[in-house]
């Protein structure tokens, strides 16, 4: 693991560097593109895209600093986004009770212990914490409350929330308690980065097929803007900047290929996944946190699928000796 | 000094407390912005209410806006009442008015000394707290007062959230989303009590059916 933060190796990193300065090529690109647009064409409806934009800069800023400027800030800022979202998720979610408020502590409890178990890399603790150890207690946990009527929706409502909030997104933080591996500079960061690119891009690129070309909705019940066309045409997309984008990683390139498609479907379930109980909810965005995305959800939705996916693949092909 | 210990404890300590630990949100907080007295009045679910209304007031204007207390139940001991003067600015009021007869202070007119002093109350005019997100009837208190004087505005506030962070009968706070709403100060039309309770009532429901 590397805690000691050398400042002139970052700077000589000179991949992570690149893509840092692609992703804020990419949102000066959109700005610049949003704002022509709309002088050429002053009536078309950019409120939203704008907005969008704007987060996307503020939420991309601080992805960077909290990821670069030091490890141990990375950490924490992980695990405040996990607590950020399960709060949002718990706060709307009608499916807690009022009896499992004080069950909820140990939730929110088992942010700290996650994500200290992703940096001391206790791998085999860190993948059995939540789906095993909190799978148990919070049932007992909510047994010992007592109160039964509907404790079998909680009983599964609190871990999922938390598999969805905590465990997906500890994955990310997890990534830069890798250890080293010869001939790859960029590392758990480089991976971190990767990834975290990827399922964005991806978001963005079904979001973008999708409105242009869109026709042939998949599943109008649950999300009806998702089409086939931004499916197909995110899935490829995506596939292909990861493909350029391979040298984060230690990929060769029919590895890259692979691994992209697999996260570019799985960002997509994450995403209907999340659809479907903002549906059964009523709420439209889970929150109202980032301007023009809705919540911190809404945004993670796909990460917390796609953070453990790609995890175990890379774990499985590079790092289990 | 007690203007300090507000604005430390307030602006600076509760407002980011609360932001971290419930991420609340302020809206149209630049409501409370108004240099007359007058009477913020809000729903009551949580003590939060309190705290979070003192953290959106602009740091100068909490020395000069007093929550109103019962007596009987934060004046229980004087070490109570004493901490509850100090750290909340609060006034103490006995929970109705003597009756015929007997003797002891009006709470109508403690509150109406505080406005003709130029300071400004905040109230929950349905009294107790109450269960998370529902409303109870409204008190006559807020429009007895300002009965007694016209043209005192009274500004809506209506808070989401804080009843499950920290309800009624529960000590232990958890973490839960929650914002507060601040309405525009409104010049009451009505003039009888009853009128203006259903006025203030009407403006708290509203902001609750905008968010």
């Amino acid at each position: 693991m590397n805690t000691d933060f050398d400042l002139l190796a970052f700077i000589g990193d000179s991949d992570t560097l690149l893509v840092i300065a692609l992703i804020y090529g990419i949102l000066l690109f959109a700005t610049l593109l949003f704002w022509i647009a709309g002088m050429v064409k002053p009536n078309a409806n950019l409120g939203e895209l704008k907005m969008r934009t704007k987060s996307w800069w503020v939420m991309a800023t601080i992805f960077v600093a909290a990821t670069f400027i030091n490890p141990i800030v990375s950490y924490f800022a992980f695990a405040l986004l996990s607590f950020v979202a399960l709060r949002e998720l718990a706060s709307i979610s009608k499916n807690v009770r009022e009896a499992d408020r004080r069950v909820l502590i140990w939730c929110y409890l088992a942010i700290p212990i996650q994500y200290l178990l992703a940096y001391y890399g206790q791998y085999s603790l860190f993948l059995t914490f939540i789906p095993i150890f909190m799978y148990l207690w919070i049932p007992f946990m909510l047994v010992v409350k007592g109160v039964t009527e509907d404790i079998g929706r909680s009983m599964s409502v609190l871990p999922t929330q938390l598999m969805l909030t905590v465990f997906g997104v500890s994955h990310l933080a997890y990534l830069l308690s890798l250890p080293d591996i010869e001939g790859f500079a960029a590392g758990g960061r480089g991976l971190l980065l990767f990834i975290v690119f990827i399922t964005e891009m991806n978001d963005v690129f079904q979001f973008t097929w999708g409105k242009m070309f869109g026709r042939l909705k998949i599943m109008p019940k649950v999300s009806p803007n998702k089409t086939w066309e931004g499916l197909i045409g995110g899935v490829i997309t995506t596939t292909v900047v990861g493909y350029f984008l391979r040298f984060l990683t230690p990929f060769s390139g029919m590895e890259a290929i692979l691994i992209c498609l697999s996260v570019s479907i799985v960002g997509f379930i994450g995403d209907v996944v999340v659809s479907a109980i903002k549906r059964d909810i009523g709420a439209k965005d889970t929150g109202n946190t980032i301007p023009g995305h809705g919540g911190i959800l809404d945004r993670i939705d796909s990460l917390a699928m796609t953070a453990p996916v790609f995890f175990h693949i890379v774990y499985t092909l590079y790092y289990l000796k | 000094m007690k203007r300090l210990v507000l604005t430390l404890v307030y602006s600076l300590i509760m407002r980011n407390v609360l932001k971290l630990f419930t991420g609340i949100k302020m809206i149209d907080r630049q409501n409370l912005l108004l240099k007359e007295p007058c009477i913020i009045v809000g729903n009551h679910n949580s003590h939060l209410d309190t705290v979070v209304i003192l953290s959106s007031l602009p740091s100068r204007q909490l020395i000069k806006t007093h929550p109103i207390a019962a007596g009987d139940y934060f004046g229980k001991t004087p070490m109570k009442a004493g901490l509850t003067r100090f750290f909340v600015n609060a006034i103490l009021i006995p929970r109705s008015r003597p009756k015929a007869g007997e003797t002891g202070a009006d709470p109508i007119q403690l509150m109406v000394d505080v406005l003709d002093k130029g300071d400004s109350l905040l109230l929950f005019p349905e009294g107790s707290r109450g269960e998370p997100e529902k409303f109870q009837k409204f008190k006559r208190g807020v429009g007895l007062v300002l009965e007694q004087r016209p043209g005192i505005p009274f500004i809506p506030v209506y808070m989401k959230g804080l009843g499950k962070v920290l309800p009624k009968g529960d000590p232990v706070p958890v973490p839960f989303d929650s914002y507060i709403h601040v309405g525009k100060p409104v010049y009451p039309q009505g003039k009888t009590a009853q009128e203006i309770v259903e006025e203030v009532e009407r403006s708290i429901r509203q902001l609750a059916e905008h968010a």
